[in-house]
């Protein structure tokens, strides 16, 4: 059988170039069963089957997987691969005992060693709310943020600034970065007045975004706001979700303790952005430029995982723990992941629960991570990888679990008990609210996080007392537990 | 089925974290390095000056460091990163060390969360205790908390009750 570096052996077996030994066994194996001539009659599946004998005799042997590679290479049809992951699992054998399990599986996706791709353009547009709440110190600082953003923006980058109360306006029209007087003086000229309607500032801001977006630039819109929009929320999902499905990131900030923490979320949520809580106006400048920064050095973008489960398999929880805590809605068998920075690994952990299965291997589930990388102008990178797991029949000892999958765990565990309090107090349940809010606070005084606990001291409190919280507490809570950096306390125990 | 230990709520095999209370269900939640009985544990303190008599770092390349748990005859190949810490994971408070000594009957043999740190100085390895409760030991010999001492091929450490056997071989 000659090498023939023009048939894709990978793809006929549906694994990439990556592939361990193992997993193209594993991909041959399935396929020969389910093509060998003997089980099916069609004729198109005996060629099929001589193609993945083919494949497989080609990349089952080193050396001759070596040498396809290379002529590949040559070729110019060998791919690096661009992006990278890890897997790990909580448990590396099930017990075949129990009717019901959880597994939890860790992803870490970060750009392949080799690629280094070049900074992509920004197309930035921010959107502020100027209404008459934000006069004052909080506008100050959104301006000067305004200020050192255009001051470290990139000539080749765009920029737009809108501004919006109950109407929205054009400040700056998006145009390249490289005019720094022009775009400051415009910022400057911005005063407060008037109410909040996020709707029109939404939608003039994503048709400034517009005029420059294509797949060469990363788009984002920022959004600053410290107030209630009120009757046009589901409108602004439906531009988030239409900003998103054209890849137009929405970050939301909410400044304060009066805007509404839940739109804000899913507006960043639906475009793949990210929503944050600036408590005080002094903040405004470092997470700005913090955020900027990130977008500046995007890798990836549009990562989707799409997951296959196996019957008596389910995936109840997905989070993702890096860069930003955020809990991942699983839709139509799809996780979608947002972006990719450079410098920042994203992590992704999911709770499984498994049904019981006899003793021996079993396939858990598949997952296939899609994206794009536009900095090397590739689209559609592929990574596959299939989860098997063995069940033994009887109790298998203790082994350690991956600290990454603890580490990342246990910032969700307390995101998820925050999560929880706040739902049995918007149920009217006072008594497990204020038990779960002190349940809290124990796990951060613990974790020595001791203003957060406080927080949460106060609001068990308070809840006891009136049954209602404090929207500053609230938001404190529930975006301070979304931040927790675990690594850093590890100095203050024996 | 199984209990959380601090408050009672029953979950699925496998779970890791309580979602009510959020205990580390393996262990069941903040659990202390008890000190150990002082006549349990060797009396001889080593020279805390021998840490001066390190040569200077030949630049070669390092020989990897191998522990072996002798009890357990766990054998762990430690990670090549400049600083490793031993000591006992603890889920709930954030500590993950390197190396996890908890499988190796840490707890009741006085192993502290944070306990000791190996790191490389050029080609040679040294040891230094990080201020834990029941002491670390370099071939029977207590030593003074932040002072660093060489490790040897076939040197015995002693973490509390836990008796370590250096290996740095190819």
């Amino acid at each position: 059988m000659s090498l023939d570096a023009e048939r894709n052996y990978y793809a006929i077996l549906g694994v990439s170039q990556s592939a361990t030994d193992e997993e193209i066994k594993r991909a041959y194996r399935a396929l020969a069963r389910r093509y060998h001539p003997d089980t099916r009659t069609e004729a198109t599946s005996t060629t099929l089957f001589h193609e993945i004998q083919a494949a497989y005799a080609v990349l089952s042997d080193p050396n001759r997987r070596r040498a396809y590679d290379r002529r590949r290479a040559e070729s110019g049809q060998s791919e690096e691969p661009t992006l990278d992951w890890r897997i790990l699992q909580s448990q590396s054998q099930l017990c075949s005992q129990y009717e019901e399990q959880v597994l939890y599986l860790l992803i870490e996706i970060r750009p392949a060693t080799s690629a280094s791709g070049k900074r992509l353009p920004l197309n930035l547009c921010l959107v502020i709310d100027r209404s008459t709440s934000m006069q004052g110190a909080r506008l100050e600082h959104v301006k000067r943020a305004a200020h050192e953003i255009i001051a470290e923006l990139h000539d080749e980058d765009t920029l737009a600034v809108v501004t919006f109360n109950d109407r929205a306006d054009v400040v700056l029209p998006s145009q390249r970065a490289s005019n720094r007087i022009h775009a400051r003086a415009k910022v400057a000229s911005i005063f407060a007045s008037g109410g909040t309607e996020i709707l029109r500032g939404l939608q003039v801001g994503l048709a400034e975004i517009e005029k420059y977006h294509d797949r060469q630039v990363t788009s984002h819109l920022i959004l600053l706001t410290d107030g209630q929009t009120y009757g046009d929320e589901e409108n602004c999902l439906a531009e988030a979700r239409l900003a998103g499905s054209r890849r137009i990131g929405i970050t939301a900030m909410g400044i304060g303790e009066d805007w509404n923490d839940a739109l804000l979320d899913e507006i960043a949520a639906q475009s793949g952005g990210v929503s944050a809580y600036i408590a005080s106006p002094g903040q405004v400048r470092s997470l700005l430029q913090q955020r900027v920064r990130g977008l500046g050095s995007t890798f990836a973008q549009d990562l989707t995982l799409d997951v296959h489960c196996a019957e008596g398999v389910q995936v109840e929880n997905v989070f993702r723990t890096s860069p930003h805590l955020e809990r991942l809605s699983l839709a139509n068998g799809a996780i979608s992941l947002g972006s990719l920075e450079i410098d920042t690994p994203l992590t992704v952990v999911m709770e499984l629960s498994v049904t019981q299965k006899p003793p021996g291997e079993h396939e858990l589930l598949r997952i296939e991570l899609t994206g794009d990388v536009p900095a090397l102008g590739r689209r559609g990178e592929k990574l596959y990888h299939t989860i098997h797991c063995p069940f033994i029949p009887h109790e298998a000892p203790p082994k350690p679990v991956p600290p990454a999958i603890l580490s990342a765990l246990s910032k969700v565990t307390i995101y998820r008990m925050q999560e929880k309090a706040w739902d049995s107090l918007d149920s009217g349940d006072i008594k497990t609210a204020t038990h779960r809010l002190e349940m809290i606070a124990t796990r951060l005084f613990d974790l020595g996080e001791t203003q957060l606990a406080r927080a949460a001291m106060l609001e068990a409190g308070r809840i006891s007392r009136s049954g209602t919280a404090t929207a500053k507490g609230r938001k404190e809570l529930k975006y301070g537990t979304r931040s927790l950096n675990l690594a850093s306390w590890r100095e203050s125990y024996d | 089925m199984i209990e959380c230990p601090s408050c009672g709520r029953k979950h699925r095999p496998g779970t890791l974290f309580c979602s009510e209370c959020g205990v580390y269900l393996p262990t069941g939640g903040p659990l202390r390095t008890e000190p150990l009985p002082e006549e349990e544990l060797p009396i001889s303190r080593a020279n805390p000056w021998a840490s001066e008599t390190i040569e200077e770092p030949v630049e070669a390349p390092p020989i990897p460091l191998r522990i072996r748990v002798k009890s357990t005859d766990r054998q762990i190949q430690l990670p090549s990163t400049s600083e490793v810490h031993i000591g006992r994971l603890d889920a709930a408070h954030g500590i993950f060390p390197d190396l996890d000594l908890g499988p190796d009957g840490g707890l009741e043999g006085g192993v502290s969360r944070h306990h000791c740190k190996i790191h490389q100085r050029g080609s040679a390895y040294l040891v230094e205790d990080v201020g834990s409760a029941n002491g670390t030991f370099l071939n029977g010999q207590r030593l003074t908390p932040y002072l660093p001492h060489v490790l040897k091929d076939g040197d015995e450490l002693q973490l509390g009750h836990i008796k370590l056997e250096v290996i740095i071989q190819e």
